[in-house]
């Protein structure tokens, strides 16, 4: 592309700042992750048998958005009430 | 009781040293009583940049560590006598605030002024924290950048997350021909992606840099320049004016930027 045919860099500079912004928002402090796990714990224990170490929590950004992901091997569920 | 404001940016040399003093004398010449307080401990430069360099006889930390009383520390501005600097030690670092001080001497001093403006250190650490804690309301700095921007959208979930929910934008350095040309970001791109009020915009202004050399508060030394005015009705605004912004939103040169809306 010749050099009088680029997007002007205001544009660009605005295109990369939103995709700058969303991935540090959507980045959680350590200690909100913790917390998060734990109260996430405390809800599938009310209707799964699972094992907490095998519980995979994961953040994934791309340019179009952000996936939270959680991985729960579930032994059995919790029948009754 | 005053209104406490805190100035910053997250990202260093934006221009939150010089916002604050030309925004604290602009509120003094409209008769209120202003402190401006440095908080980057270790770094002092709102004394400088008032030109009180020569007059700072004590500062917050003496305060802190019982060395002198509040009063003693105040230095009155050369031309203002409703302006008052509370300067930063130049020997302690950081680390050596303790927060909780700082919070009393700040609602101590609220009695006595009608406006308090504390300039933070650039950064997220122990001096931005201090320099938050007393404050209610909060001044975010940016440039049309992006390293700016960025910068100062951490800083804005920061300050929210401590309770300061009156958070007011000002961009700094706005330079109408770049934005006109589609070199710079133009305001409403900034607002637009940090998503808080906008309280004015400084255009960029050769006036500035010279009468910092001078060691002048702008307000005080040049009367009408583009800078001058925006320092201006920013603060009107903060004291509760309706100032419509200066019109950026068409590239008329100078005076596009005096034109205002409507």
């Amino acid at each position: 592309m010749s050099w009088f045919h680029r997007n002007p860099s205001s544009d660009v500079a605005k295109e990369r700042l939103k995709l700058i912004l969303v991935q540090d928002r959507s980045l959680l402090p350590n200690d909100q992750f913790e917390r998060m796990k734990g109260e996430l714990i405390n809800v599938l224990n009310g209707y799964f048998e699972f094992n907490r170490s095998e519980i995979r929590l994961n953040i994934q950004r791309n340019v179009q958005k952000t996936v939270f992901e959680a991985t729960v091997p579930v032994i059995s569920v919790k029948r009754g009430k | 009781m005053g209104r406490t404001f805190v100035v910053t940016a997250g990202k260093g040399g934006v221009g939150k040293t010089t916002v604050t003093a030309n925004i604290g004398a602009s509120l003094a010449k409209l008769g209120k009583k202003v402190v401006v307080v440095d908080m980057d401990i270790g770094l002092r430069n709102l004394d400088v940049v008032m030109g009180l360099e020569n007059r700072v006889v004590y500062n917050i930390m003496d305060i802190i560590d019982g060395r002198c009383k509040i009063n003693q520390a105040l230095v009155k501005d050369k031309h203002l006598n409703s302006l008052f600097l509370l300067p930063a030690s130049q020997v302690h670092t950081k680390d050596d605030i303790d927060i909780d001080k700082v919070v009393d001497i700040i609602s101590t001093i609220e009695g006595s002024f009608d406006y308090i403006f504390l300039d933070s250190p650039a950064g997220i650490e122990k001096g931005f924290e201090s320099a938050v804690a007393p404050a209610s309301e909060a001044l975010i700095i940016a440039t049309p950048d992006v390293s700016s921007v960025r910068d100062a959208d951490r800083v804005i979930g920061l300050i929210e997350n401590r309770g300061v929910t009156d958070i007011s934008l000002i961009i700094n350095r706005y330079d109408v021909n770049m934005v006109g040309k589609k070199k710079m970001l133009d305001f409403g791109s900034v607002v637009e992606v940090l998503g808080i009020d906008l309280i004015g915009i400084i255009p960029e202004d050769k006036v500035v840099i010279d009468s910092t050399n001078r060691g002048e508060i702008l307000v005080s030394y040049v009367n009408g320049s583009p800078a001058t005015k925006a320092f201006e009705n920013i603060a009107k605004r903060v004291n509760g004016e309706e100032i419509p912004l200066m019109d950026f939103t068409q590239n008329r040169g100078l005076f596009g930027i005096f034109r205002r809306r409507r």
